[in-house]
């Protein structure tokens, strides 16, 4: 029997070679361009590397103390990293909970059999559009909209709702609510396509027999449509959350690299870009890198138990 | 595949025995220099000058990389530019680069720039002296010069004045704010006429900083807030609170708009270059097409305190492949009467070149229509004499922006004065790790 299998295997044609040959490509660019330089940041984290004016200061090995300071609570007892961090998940978090809600409606809306909308691909396109234009040039767009001397500062004045321009940039709420709302415009086309693709992925006549049966589509969604889409679901949710947490070319912009009012839009990234401006301070920035790496990982895991946890109920 | 990898080793070969022709070959003058000339600046004001008025010699082609300046941009853009200067190829090389007094600490005491008097630029009897200082590293060797000098005065509407002061003449309103306490009692007199008295908390923000009596970083790296740091920072917050002048920055659009002509602020601080360049809204073509415009009703005098601003120093790159040229181009701006005569006449500048600065200055006949006519190169030539460069350090620009920017948080009611200085020391602490600063 044993001989016979060898027999076999040793004619057939192996074509797995072919395989790996066609993936080493990334796996080449991959260990290049983004393992190799992992590395690198992990190793730079330990060193004390910066200019200083144009003298370069180190490398000198310091252990941990780039991480030391980096979680060195200020006089006030505030870790700016953690801060900034809140600072980073706190606008993302209200700008991904309408785009979830609206992507899951839409996908829902366009998917359905029965509903069957004209005109998809002219929506599908213009939702996904504000995703084409590039951030900072979207954050520019709507600064000047809500500048000081802007059109909605005008409007709101010359039609009386307020007695002189209102200062959007200088309180934190409306300068979250902006960038949420940004984060939300450009990113929710993009979670429609992903969560369409995910409810066609689904097997339609278990929505045809749940119609025989006689379920409202309320039942469907909830007992059919959401668990089957959880995977899908729990990867987008899972890629937006890391996309929130490297925030950084829209708050910059908004805030003209200030992150102004009192840090509260400087975002984790903005602080990464501080390190690395002038001083090129290699070490700081390389232990905030790693930091990000470890608690992304985290957050990501859980984020995905909770979710498929879920889904095994 | 042979045949193409031989090639591609014979161009290699070629390649780097050429690059090391270049190298080895002490420079003949012009001959045999490179066909490029590349120029780093932070904005189109030197070159539009150099265009225009500077003859580049045949066969050379100028190539300009123009960076922001704002949140060390340049400084960077620059910084990496010159650090790889060794391995650029010839066309590649900084030749020339600009260079403001914030920061020019940084690159003339550094290997990135060169001696000039060694490339063959030696007269410097008509520059200012201060002009020179700053262009000298520590053990006084000169790495370029200043294409502009930058006394800078009050400019005031002369409307405003009239109305506040009774008189819009330029004796008269110096003597009005000869001090920084008689500048106080205008302010309040403009604002009881509902004026203000600048259009932006930072507007005198560098007759202050310009007064210092210690640099903003002391020889053991420690930060130290000098006391004309402190007198501002005063000083605003009580403007501020008294409505003597708004939270927006200098270059923000309401306060430039302040300058057109419904305007209501009462003076501006700045050189030559500032109402020149800066004031669009008063100045500008369009708003003068728009009728918008306030040219005309502007006076120059000294205000409270001499100070200079800014100024744009050309420093000579090491590595350069066009010495001749570099040479020549600073010597053409700091030299050449014509061109300087055309600075000041066609331009509005303030030149690097005594004589004729004061020929103009002595000129009954010569005066800046923006200011209805008064000879500001008569106000600049005397108050450049008493320009001092002195505690600078290769932070200023960090430092003076990143106050800047944390204390009117403080203005506009958003943080307490305690939260802004900290937020002050965090962030220069992030861009600069060696300062020292007190614990925030």
């Amino acid at each position: 029997m044993a001989k016979e299998n060898k027999k076999k295997h040793r004619r057939s044609v192996s074509y797995a070679k072919w395989a790996y040959i066609f993936i080493t490509p990334f796996f080449i660019s991959y260990i290049l361009f983004t393992l190799i330089p992992q590395f690198l940041t992990i190793y730079n984290s330990f060193f004390e590397n910066y200019r200083n004016g144009l003298e370069q200061i180190g490398p000198n090995f310091v252990g941990l103390g780039n991480y030391i300071q980096l979680l060195t609570p200020d006089k006030n007892g505030t870790i700016d990293f953690l801060r900034y961090l809140g600072n980073s998940l706190s606008m993302w978090i209200v700008g991904a909970i309408p785009q979830f809600l609206v992507a899951l409606l839409l996908a829902v809306l366009f998917t359905s059999s029965r509903l069957n909308l004209k005109g998809q691909g002219l929506a599908k396109t213009i939702i996904y559009m504000p995703n084409l234009i590039m951030a900072s040039a979207f954050s520019m767009l709507v600064f000047s909209l809500f500048s000081n001397v802007g059109p909605i500062n005008k409007l709101l004045v010359s039609s009386g709702i307020l007695e002189k321009s209102f200062e959007f940039f200088a309180y934190k709420i409306p300068v979250r609510t902006i960038i949420a709302f940004m984060n939300f415009i450009m990113w929710f086309g993009n979670t429609t396509i992903v969560l369409m693709a995910g409810i066609m992925g689904i097997d339609q006549s278990l929505f045809e027999s749940a119609n025989l049966d006689g379920a409202n589509s309320i039942h469907v969604f909830f007992d059919i449509t959401l668990p089957l889409l959880m995977p899908i679901l729990s990867y987008a949710l899972i890629t937006s959350m890391i996309g929130g947490i490297q925030m950084f070319d829209i708050p910059q912009v908004i805030s003209n690299g200030k992150g102004t009012p009192n840090m509260t839009s400087t975002t984790v990234i903005m602080m990464l870009n501080n390190y690395l401006g002038i001083s090129k301070n290699y070490g700081m920035s390389g232990a905030l890198s790693v930091m990000l790496f470890v608690i992304t990982g985290i957050l990501g895991m859980f984020v995905y138990r909770s979710l498929a946890k879920q889904y095994k109920d | 595949m042979k045949k193409l990898l031989s090639i591609l080793l014979a161009l290699l070969m070629v390649l780097s025995l050429a690059a090391c022709g270049q190298k080895e070959e002490p420079a003949p003058v012009e001959e045999g220099e490179g066909k490029v000339f590349h120029i780093y600046a932070w904005n189109e004001e030197f070159k539009g000058f150099f265009e225009k008025y500077y003859t580049v010699p045949e066969g050379i082609e100028v190539v300009w990389t123009i960076v922001p300046n704002e949140g060390t941009q340049y400084q960077d853009a620059l910084d990496l530019a010159l650090m790889n200067q060794d391995s650029a190829s010839a066309d590649d090389k900084v030749d020339m680069f600009l260079a403001e007094a914030d920061y020019i600490l940084k690159y003339t005491n550094s290997p990135y720039t060169q001696d000039v008097k060694a490339l063959g630029v030696t007269d410097f009897s008509n520059t200012y002296p201060y002009t020179v200082e700053a262009a000298s590293d520590a053990s006084g060797v000169v790495k370029g010069v200043s294409f502009q000098c930058c006394p800078a005065g009050m400019i005031y509407r002369r409307s405003i004045a009239l109305d506040v002061l009774g008189t819009d003449d330029p004796a008269e309103v110096q003597a009005a704010v000869a001090d920084w306490d008689k500048y106080r009692e205008v302010a309040a007199k403009a604002a009881e006429k509902g004026y203000i008295m600048t259009a932006s908390y930072a507007e005198d923000y560098r007759v202050f900083s310009n007064n210092t009596s210690s640099p903003w970083v002391d020889a053991n790296n420690n930060l130290q807030i000098d006391g004309a740091i402190q007198a501002w920072m005063d000083q605003a917050e009580d403007f501020v609170a008294k409505g003597y002048t708004l939270t927006s920055g200098v270059w923000d659009a309401e306060t430039t708009e302040q300058a057109a002509k419904d305007g209501k602020a009462f003076c501006f601080f700045g050189p030559a270059w500032y109402y020149n360049f800066c004031m669009g809204p008063a100045f500008g073509a369009d708003a003068e097409a728009a009728g918008t415009d306030s040219i005309g009703d502007w006076g120059l005098v000294d205000g409270p305190q001499a100070f200079f601003w800014g100024g744009t120093w050309l420093l000579a790159a090491t590595g350069s492949d066009n010495p001749t040229m570099v040479a020549d181009v600073m010597n053409a701006f700091i030299n050449d009467e014509e061109l300087c005569t055309n600075l000041i006449k066609n331009e509005a500048q303030f030149t690097n070149n005594q004589a004729v600065n004061n020929k103009f200055a002595a000129d009954p006949e010569f005066g800046n229509r923006y200011l209805g006519g008064q000879n500001d190169t008569a106000v600049f030539a005397a108050g450049a004499k008493n320009i001092k460069f002195q505690n600078q350090t290769i932070y200023d620009q960090g430092c003076n922006e990143g106050l800047q920017n944390a204390f009117v948080e403080y203005l506009k009611g958003t943080v307490t004065k305690e939260e802004a200085m900290n937020n002050f020391y965090k962030a220069l602490k992030e861009k600069y790790p060696a300062i020292n600063v007190p614990e925030a």
